[in-house]
């Protein structure tokens, strides 16, 4: 049997649908909870001693236009080194977070659960934003393809968990556009798989830079810290 | 990479014992690196050096710690004399480096520099 067919199955179709959404969920939240502690338990909170500057102080401080002006600030931070990029990365992280929880279809899915519904973008926002991950994705992937500096530090990790994070969105914007609708189910399945594969690998792979960003830079002291982390490694 | 390797006078356990220290921060931190390059500009001497991928920070890492506990500290003397040209010759632990996950790269270069040192491989620059 041809792996589509097997993949379409009823079989598979029901338990990529059924069972396994749990599964998921479950190896998800208890994974992140694990790894969550285990970064926090890596460093420790430790008293700062405050110098006083001596006389003649050389630690440059912030000026006051420095502070207040957000257009100064963007350009002395990584945006200003990097804007196409950063813009880029943004959109990507930030949609891949958002669309899965307010997608129309995904909120009917959660209404016939539990009876509970939350906002949902418009069909075609929707579209549009999942157009935008996907121009991103291959953004990301023309960078490992053919940016030598990308290049230098890829590995076939890196293709996979691309191809993972956008398989979704992928197999969405076909499943919302019947592009192959004579494999309807196909689709849909493979839809379900990619997103439950995801959230799995999330809390184990390098994914897991999306926790060690958030804890690492909000509680670690450190000059590139966000914000008043009291926290050493 | 899949030459056979010449493990005399490496002492890979003394290496392993160096590794096993620091092991979950280390490896949290090489899988947590999103292979982005955006910390290549915060490097001077990648920027001094007309931006070769080499002088990257991550790509510094990569090929030294990286390689280190890859190999679960079974490497030779090549190796270890390739990593030294990386963690001393390319960097030097300015720790200026920036990576939006907030990744100690110097940390991680500094204990590459330590297994080197255990193994007595370092520059000499009273010989060299
Ligand atoms: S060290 Fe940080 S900035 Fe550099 S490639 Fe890795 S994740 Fe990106
Ligand atoms: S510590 Fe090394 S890698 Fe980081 S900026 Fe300085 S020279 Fe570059």
């Amino acid at each position: 049997m041809e792996l589509s067919n097997i993949l379409s199955g009823t079989c598979v179709y029901d338990f990529v649908r059924g069972p396994l959404v749990w599964i998921s969920f479950i190896i998800f939240i208890l994974g992140t909870i694990f790894q969550v502690f285990r970064l926090l338990s890596l460093t420790r909170v430790e008293e700062t001693v405050k110098l006083k500057s001596g006389p003649g102080s050389f630690l440059p401080k912030r000026s006051e236009k420095e502070k207040t002006d957000w257009g100064l600030r963007a350009r002395l931070s990584i945006f200003g080194v990097n804007p196409f990029l950063i813009v880029v990365t943004t959109l990507f992280h930030v949609l891949l977070v958002i669309m899965p929880i307010f997608v129309l279809g995904h909120n009917i899915l959660l209404d016939n659960a539990f009876g509970i519904s939350l906002f949902a973008f418009p069909e075609k926002t929707a579209d549009v934003l999942t157009q935008i991950v996907i121009i991103c994705a291959m953004i990301f992937l023309y960078r490992r393809l053919f940016v030598d500096r990308v290049k230098a530090i890829t590995d076939w990790k890196d293709y996979l968990f691309l191809l993972l994070a956008a398989a979704p969105f992928i197999t969405g914007y076909f499943a919302f556009h019947q592009t192959f609708s004579e494999h309807y189910r196909l689709i849909i399945t493979l839809h379900i798989l990619s997103g439950e594969l995801m959230l799995m690998a999330i809390p184990f792979t390098k994914f897991i830079h999306m926790f060690y960003l958030v804890i690492i830079r909000l509680t670690v002291k450190s000059e590139y810290s966000l914000g008043q982390g009291d926290r050493v490694w | 990479m899949f030459r056979k390797k010449n493990t005399a006078g490496v002492d890979s356990d003394a290496i392993r014992e160096i590794l096993d220290e620091k092991k979950t921060k280390m490896k949290l931190s090489l899988k947590a690196c999103a292979h982005c390059t955006l910390c290549a500009e915060s490097c001077f001497l990648f920027m001094g050096r007309d931006k070769d991928p080499k002088y990257m920070p991550s790509y510094k890492f990569i090929n030294s710690i990286g390689v280190l506990y890859k190999n679960k500290g079974n490497v030779d003397k090549l190796d270890l004399g390739e990593i030294r040209d990386i963690v001393w010759e390319r960097c030097v632990l300015c720790t200026r480096c920036y990576c939006p996950m907030g990744i100690d790269i110097p940390e991680m270069i500094a204990l590459a520099r330590r297994v080197c040192r255990s193994q007595g491989v370092y520059p000499r620059y009273d010989q060299e």
